[in-house]
């Protein structure tokens, strides 16, 4: 009985078609709210999976108590890693190598063949146990880096603020004093590492003078395991230790960017609200000017329902048109591109997470921003409304 | 007892601070098959009652029942549904919906009954050829003359076989040739479709075409030079 009530779809998607620069400015204005969204939610979504993907609860890391859990400012014994070798079960061991990853950490300032000022990087000194207990890496073309080399992540350019092809293979970048040779470049499933630059660890030392570690990060057989680590640096007080899984310390770290993620957020409602705003006007002006002709509908007895669910259907479509197109921009040229963040850089994510919102935004904007003009020009009296212009 | 009766009817609204009543307890019915013309000066209420009787305005006192139902009882969404099923209207701007073809606005009323596609179909087709439009059932308003609309909006008043069709100055906005053609057509849909038939004009020759000629004056409605007399307002 509604459904035979209802006026015809094809009245409602007529007139969006009435006026033809009114619709296409309206459908430009909904499609940029829309992928305004689409960019804040993927730089949140981004974030939020960079950080969740660096953590490996098998994973300890152990660095200095006195670091606050900044590992930049770590500093530990070189005999460290032994140390836990030989007195914590349950680190993970495969054809006899231990997974047992020592690992010196430093941000410094990096510079490459084009870059007129050199950019702030990431560089981890490691070994070639560092893939074994970072399993999420994988070398995406190149070497290991040898004597003089080094790899890096495939974001570690966004991260230096230089382009991609400055640290393409072969190419050389300078920091510390020293000219290093792009031997590989790697992959670390969306994790913080792609924003690193992994140089050997002894060369590394070398350069630097230093002996010391910033960390030591151990696989364990099973997350239970990890205690055990904690356990022997508590007793060690003499090697003023502190371990931490590496998924509570990028939890940590989560939380340490939730004002950030908030802040997205605010505003994608601030976006979103902005953009009902400007619904509102638009369909205000597109029901002003057809006041009589919605009068009429009344008149030939279509009940208000009716002509509102017309209006909010003809503004829903024009809101989910500019979803789609967003998303489609969205899914082009907004996934995957680099953000840099203080803690290294990643992805603008557009997944089924940032396209939900989106869609539920266009949505929330056909039908906030159809409702309010459609009731106000619903309570006009129809013999009022029948004679205006 | 007639098709229509308005007993007692008094229409009052405020116009700033001042009040105004066009229609002061007046009294009309009408049979059905009549054909009744309601003349008067401009603002002497003619509309206003006609559009009272079509229940799309409230009235301030009095009854109206049109078919055995008291419209003035009736809720915004039954009365609505009331004129959807009773009451055809053409209007004085032909008020057309743009963005539909002329079929598909001579088939808008028959939208809101439970029929077949098919019946609706076969009630459009004769809707447009009673009004001779047939050959331009797929032609958009705008495509079309202001009488070709006019007719458009006849076929559209009467696809739905209303009890009543009102008129609100059919001819208004027509030229001359054109006018007598609307007459015509709405003599024809009163003469052959039996429809009863309710014309606001302010156009003397056109409302002498009517079977019956009343004219509003003053707030109160004269036929033959006589005031209609005041019926006694029912009771439930």
């Amino acid at each position: 009985m509604l459904g035979q009530k209802l006026l015809p779809w094809d009245y409602g998607v007529r007139n969006l078609f009435r006026r033809p620069s009114r619709s296409a400015l309206t459908l430009g204005g909904l499609t940029i709210v829309v992928l305004l969204v689409l960019v804040v939610v993927g730089f949140i979504r981004g974030l939020e999976k960079s950080l969740a993907a660096t953590g490996n609860p098998n994973v300890v890391l152990v660095y200095a108590l006195s670091s606050a859990a900044d590992v930049e400012n770590s500093s530990i014994a070189g005999r460290t890693p032994a140390l836990l070798s030989a007195s914590v079960d349950g680190v993970r061991r495969q054809h006899g190598v231990e997974y047992v990853s020592p690992e010196l950490y430093l941000g410094t300032r990096i510079t490459t063949a084009n870059m007129p000022e050199p950019g702030m990087g990431l560089v981890r000194g490691v070994t070639t146990t560092a893939p074994l207990v970072r399993g999420q890496v994988q070398l995406a073309e190149g070497t290991w880096p040898q004597s003089g080399e080094v790899m890096v992540g495939r974001l570690a350019y966004s991260k230096l603020g230089a382009d991609e092809q400055d640290l393409a293979i072969g190419q050389q970048i300078t920091f510390d004093g020293q000219t290093w040779t792009i031997s590989g470049r790697f992959t670390a499933a969306g994790s913080a590492f792609e924003s690193e630059i992994w140089a050997p660890l002894t060369e590394l030392q070398t350069v630097l003078k230093r002996q010391d570690l910033s960390l030591v990060a151990v696989a364990m057989d099973s997350p239970d395991r990890v205690a055990d680590v904690d356990m022997f640096c508590r007793e060690r007080v003499d090697l003023e230790l502190k371990a931490v899984s590496e998924s509570a310390y990028y939890a940590s770290l989560q939380t340490h960017y939730k004002p950030v993620r908030m802040l997205g957020w605010v505003v994608v409602a601030l976006v979103a609200g902005s953009g009902i705003f400007a619904g509102l006007n638009t369909m205000y002006g597109a029901v002003v000017g057809r006041t009589r002709e919605l009068a009429t509908l009344q008149a030939l007895g279509f009940r208000r329902r009716a002509i509102l669910l017309t209006l909010v259907q003809e503004a829903t479509l024009l809101a989910c048109a500019g979803a789609l197109i967003a998303c489609i921009i969205g899914l082009t040229f907004v996934d995957g591109a680099a953000v840099r963040f203080t803690m290294g850089a990643f992805m603008l994510t557009v997944d089924s997470v940032g396209i939900s919102v989106a869609c539920g935004v266009a949505a929330l904007l056909g039908v906030v921003g159809a409702l309010p003009p459609a009731i106000k020009a619903m309570q006009l009296p129809v013999v009022e409304a029948i004679k205006s212009i | 007892m007639s098709l229509v009766e308005v007993i007692n009817v008094t229409k009052e609204y405020a116009n700033g601070e001042e009040s105004i009543r066009p229609l002061d307890e007046v009294s009309l019915s009408v049979e059905e098959g009549d054909f009744v013309s309601l003349m008067g000066a401009s603002g002497s209420g003619k509309s206003t009652l006609l559009n009272l009787i079509a229940g799309i305005d409230l009235v301030t006192s009095g009854e109206i029942v049109v078919a055995d139902t008291d419209i003035t009882q009736l809720s915004r969404g039954k009365l609505a549904d009331w004129r959807a099923r009773h009451i055809g209207y053409i209007f004085q701007t032909h008020n057309l919906i743009p963005v539909l073809t002329a079929y598909e606005n001579v088939e808008l009323p028959l939208l809101l009954l439970p029929m077949s596609g098919a019946e609706r179909r076969k009630r459009v087709e004769i809707a447009m050829a009673a009004v001779d439009l047939t050959s331009r059932a797929s032609h958009y308003p705008r495509q079309m003359s202001g009488g070709q609309e006019q007719r458009v909006g006849i076929a559209r008043a009467i696809v739905s076989n209303p009890t009543l069709v009102v008129a609100d100055e059919p001819t208004g906005s027509l030229d001359d040739e054109t006018t007598e053609q609307i007459l015509q057509l709405l003599e024809r849909v009163n003469n052959e479709l039996g429809m009863t038939l309710l014309m606001v004009t302010h156009d003397a020759d056109a409302g002498q075409r009517a079977r019956r000629k009343i004219r509003l004056e003053r707030g109160r409605l004269m036929e033959n030079g006589k005031e209609l007399h005041t019926a006694k307002i029912r009771t439930a």
